[in-house]
């Protein structure tokens, strides 16, 4: 066809996935009508504009501003941190975030679900950082839980299984779709396979074994050679010191103190720096981007190269 | 240390970072994650050492984002080498795009020049350079003026430029130098050419074609027209030929130029004077003997607008009505329900029809008109009517005839009756609880006031809406007063008093608490249309099925091993 008809307005499925996945992500996509919906896209090739996730919380902080308060949080699946914000235009949520609030305050943990949109926040050239925007959430128990871990496992085992099927294929719909691609995922994997350069898919299945691991109630997670799903906390005995999150923006500092010769240093031997020490590389991002957007220590005049300020 | 030793590694880092804190709290908290939360003591050493940190005021940096102040410009002149989220409108000079390789990554990037203040002329232009990260090369061409939201300036050895990032809007406010569209007149088969309104080429072999007549909406006379079908392996579509159509039926055609618009719901083929016909030699093409048996519809496959439908019915009901027509005249309709293994609908016959209940008819040349978003099939002649000996499927129970669907072929779909679909509520809708109909048309009321009727006294009712949602596709979800009560287990006296104790914000907190993120199953119909798929739920119920049981069935599903 020449014209393609017009387009339905449709809301946007909620997603399952698990946090590695999407905090991996650093594809966006927005079109330009005022409508048009905004995508994250991952590795796996599917467009998040919305999704379902849960876990345990882990953080809530709330901020007050000039439109009200608004609240950040962290919710913690078996692979990784799911990021959400509520912010202070949304007062349908803010009696019971701030009740959720409380809660966390007084030292108590939970599981929650939450629907959110797909969000981003970018560093001045280029780092992509996701998050959602609660649309909404509640307390769930420990079987509602399970059933999401679930949910979450058979889609990103699809999502794998499409990721398997489109390698080799021509980047074009009919390719993909010849090639097994599912239709809600051949546009998304088109755009992930330009963007992004050749992974290991493999990561994304040992996020999917512990979680299975977890339905059918086996308390010992299955063996992860590969320890990037995990915190990667140091091992500890009596002798050594610990490292923690105020270790790593030293760490980025010293780093660039030592190998900047003019130019900068580049981002991932800062990274790398970080989690040869035993900090994770989400912590080391983090600290990066925390050391240049709000604390000033660290600039990054030319992208993806950091240098200490004169 | 505590009890058997478990965390002792962990809860002494713990009491490194917080010593003062309790250590059979400590051990409580690495139990607690690990039956509760599934999540190992290793894994939960940073989550326990930051509650108790929080509890011991000893807060670690939290993650913050930098709150993001927009500024908008017209000329670089105003801008700053350190100002973010910048709004301004250009001019798009050059654009060149290249590969280079970011954090180990190749990425297409893209670099040229802008200019602002895009509507004088050029003389009163500054130009900068800018690099693009964020591949917006559909919007960035050159020669066109854009909006450009969220850019920031680099400034690197005293030179200044823009930075269009990836999450940067672009709005194209005049078009510049765009690829001409490819008009390809590769033929596409049925089933591609009906998914899009447009032009296009297609081969099929003609399943039907009969002369018609239309008569001109202004009245000045009417107009000779072609009406009829062609088919190929993946399907067939209807034709509205505005010229002579010299074909018949059984011809294979090749039709170059068409235009495929929609009726309804329908796709239709419309040959004009443009369109090019012509005969086509392909000798493993289908038959019609193979087409005519992909020609037979089932319910499911029914359209608003569809035409030439043929299929195969069982009766469930049958009643005749009087009535008196626009003209004053008698006049008898005769209609029913009928079955099919893919789901239910209606049947209309103005013509002598009587049926028995349980008997099996095929239908030729058919019509589908919905109503109330629910499928209604038309026949006009007893001799579009024929009773069928050797029914192809076991008699159907009417009074649980609920074919399983999924959302996705839902939602692909059109209208249907008696389907069960299963799903995750995503959403409960603020509306849900007590609402009020105008009284002259059920309307739900706004503000006390009818879209249609203006202020009425309305009639209390009572309602639930959610969003369901399997992960691909979604579909609106309501139940009326009687699913609501069923569902709910309580009378709506019951449910009154509930959202008069409780406030309505607190009956949909309670209804958001117990359903959200939970798997149900629902009975009704589902409506179909342009805004997406509504059900309209009969039943519905909580499914509950063994977390052990799922988990096994998923590995089983994709050969996954532990």
């Amino acid at each position: 066809m020449i014209s393609e008809g017009s387009q339905r307005i449709k809301r946007q499925s909620a997603i399952r996935i698990f946090a590695q996945e999407f905090a991996e992500a650093n594809l966006t996509s927005r079109g330009s009508g005022e409508y048009d919906p905004a995508f994250v896209i991952t590795k796996l090739g599917i467009m998040v504009n919305r999704a379902l996730v849960c876990g345990v919380i882990e953080r809530l902080d709330r901020r007050e501003g000039d439109n009200g308060p608004s609240f950040s949080g962290v919710l913690r699946d078996p692979t990784g941190n799911h990021r959400f914000n509520v912010a202070p235009f949304q007062t349908e949520l803010q009696l019971d975030i701030e009740e959720l609030h409380a809660r966390f305050e007084s030292g108590d943990r939970f599981l929650m679900a939450l629907i959110g949109k797909s969000n981003w926040f970018e560093g001045e050239e280029g780092g992509i950082f996701t998050s959602f925007r609660a649309e909404e959430f509640c307390v769930i128990d420990q079987e509602t839980y399970l059933n999401w871990l679930i949910d979450a496992s058979d889609a990103t085992l699809r999502r794998l299984n499409s990721h398997d099927n489109s390698i080799g294929a021509d980047l074009t719909q009919e390719s993909m779709k010849s090639s097994g691609v599912p239709d809600d995922l051949i546009e998304g994997t088109i755009m992930a396979r330009q963007h992004y350069p050749d992974f290991d898919s493999e990561v994304y299945r040992l996020g999917i074994l512990k979680a299975l691991s977890s339905a059918l109630g086996r308390t010992n997670a299955p063996e992860i050679e590969n320890s990037e799903i995990t915190e990667n906390i140091p091992v500890i005995d009596d002798n050594s010191s610990t490292l923690n999150s105020k270790d790593a923006p030293q760490v980025i500092i010293e780093t660039i103190k030592r190998l900047d010769t003019g130019v900068g240093v580049e981002y991932d031997a800062l990274v790398e720096a970080c989690t040869l020490l035993g900090i994770s590389r989400e912590l080391a991002e983090d600290s990066i981007e925390d050391l240049r957007d709000l604390r000033s220590e660290i600039l990054e005049p030319r992208f993806g190269f950091f240098r200490l300020p004169e | 240390m505590s009890n058997d030793g478990k965390y002792d590694l962990q809860i002494k880092t713990v009491k490194q970072e917080c010593p003062d804190s309790s250590e059979n709290d400590i051990f409580e908290e690495f139990k607690r994650y690990e039956e509760e939360f599934l999540i190992p003591p290793e894994d939960a050493l940073r989550s326990v050492i930051r509650k108790f940190q929080l509890a011991t005021g000893k807060e670690e940096t939290t993650f913050s984002m930098p709150q993001k102040i927009e500024k908008k410009v017209t000329r670089f002149s105003e801008l700053n080498s350190d100002d973010k989220n910048i709004t301004i409108e250009v001019f798009v000079a050059t654009y060149t795009p290249r590969i280079q390789n970011v954090r180990g990554e190749e990425k297409q990037i893209a670099f040229g020049w802008i200019e602002d203040n895009p509507w004088e002329d050029a003389n009163s232009r500054e130009r900068w350079d800018f690099k693009d990260w964020g591949q917006h090369s559909k919007y960035l061409s050159p020669n066109s003026i854009v909006r450009l939201e969220g850019v920031s300036v680099n400034e690197w050895n005293g030179k200044k430029s823009i930075n269009i990032n990836r999450s940067t809007r672009v709005t194209t406010l005049q078009e510049g130098n765009s690829s001409p569209i490819q008009i390809s007149n590769e033929p596409l088969n049925i089933a591609k050419i009906s998914e899009n309104e447009g032009f296009g080429s297609t081969i099929g072999r003609v399943i039907s074609v009969k002369s018609d007549v239309i008569v001109k909406k202004d009245g000045s006379g009417t107009l000779d027209i072609f009406r009829g079908k062609i088919a190929d392996e993946s399907g067939n579509i209807g034709f509205l030929s505005w010229v002579p159509f010299e074909f018949i039926e059984g011809d294979l055609i090749k039709l170059n130029n068409i235009s495929v618009r929609k009726f309804r719901d329908t796709p239709e083929i419309n040959i004009s004077n443009d369109a090019k016909i012509e005969l086509y030699i392909d000798n493993s093409f289908p038959d019609m003997v193979n087409l005519s048996k992909t020609s037979v519809s089932s319910i499911s496959d029914l359209r608003n607008g569809m035409r030439d439908i043929s299929i195969i019915l069982q009766i469930t009901s049958w009643e005749e009505r009087t009535f008196t027509s626009e003209d004053g005249t008698e006049r008898i309709v005769r209609s029913g329900d009928v079955m099919d293994p893919t789901g239910r609908c209606r049947l209309t016959a103005w013509c002598d029809f009587n049926p028995k209940v349980g008997d099996y008819i095929q239908i030729n040349s058919a019509r589908a008109q919905f109503w109330q978003g629910s499928p209604d099939l038309v026949v006009d002649d007893l001799e579009q009517i024929t009773n069928v000996s050797n029914p192809p499927w076991d008699d159907i129970d009417p009074s649980n005839h609920w074919v399983e669907v999924d959302i996705d072929d839902l939602s692909n779909g059109g209208s249907r009756r008696g389907i069960s679909v299963s799903g995750t509520i995503v959403s409960v809708r603020k509306d849900s609880g007590i609402i009020y109909r105008c009284t002259k048309c059920r309307r739900v009321l706004r503000d006390d006031a009818c879209s249609e009727h203006g202020m009425v006294e309305g009639i209390e009712d009572i309602r639930l809406r959610f969003v369901l949602d399997n992960g691909v596709s979604n579909a609106s979800l309501l139940l009326s007063k009687e699913p609501s009560e069923l569902f709910l287990q309580q009378k709506s006296d019951e449910i009154k008093s509930q959202i008069s104790s409780l406030g309505p914000d607190g009956f949909i907190n309670n209804l958001r608490n117990s359903l959200l993120s939970k798997k149900v199953n629902v009975k009704g119909r589902a409506l179909i249309d342009a805004q997406g798929t509504m059900i309209l739920a009969e039943e519905m119920q909580l499914l509950q099925n063994p977390v052990k049981d799922e988990a096994l069935r998923i590995m089983n599903k994709w050969g996954v091993e532990l």
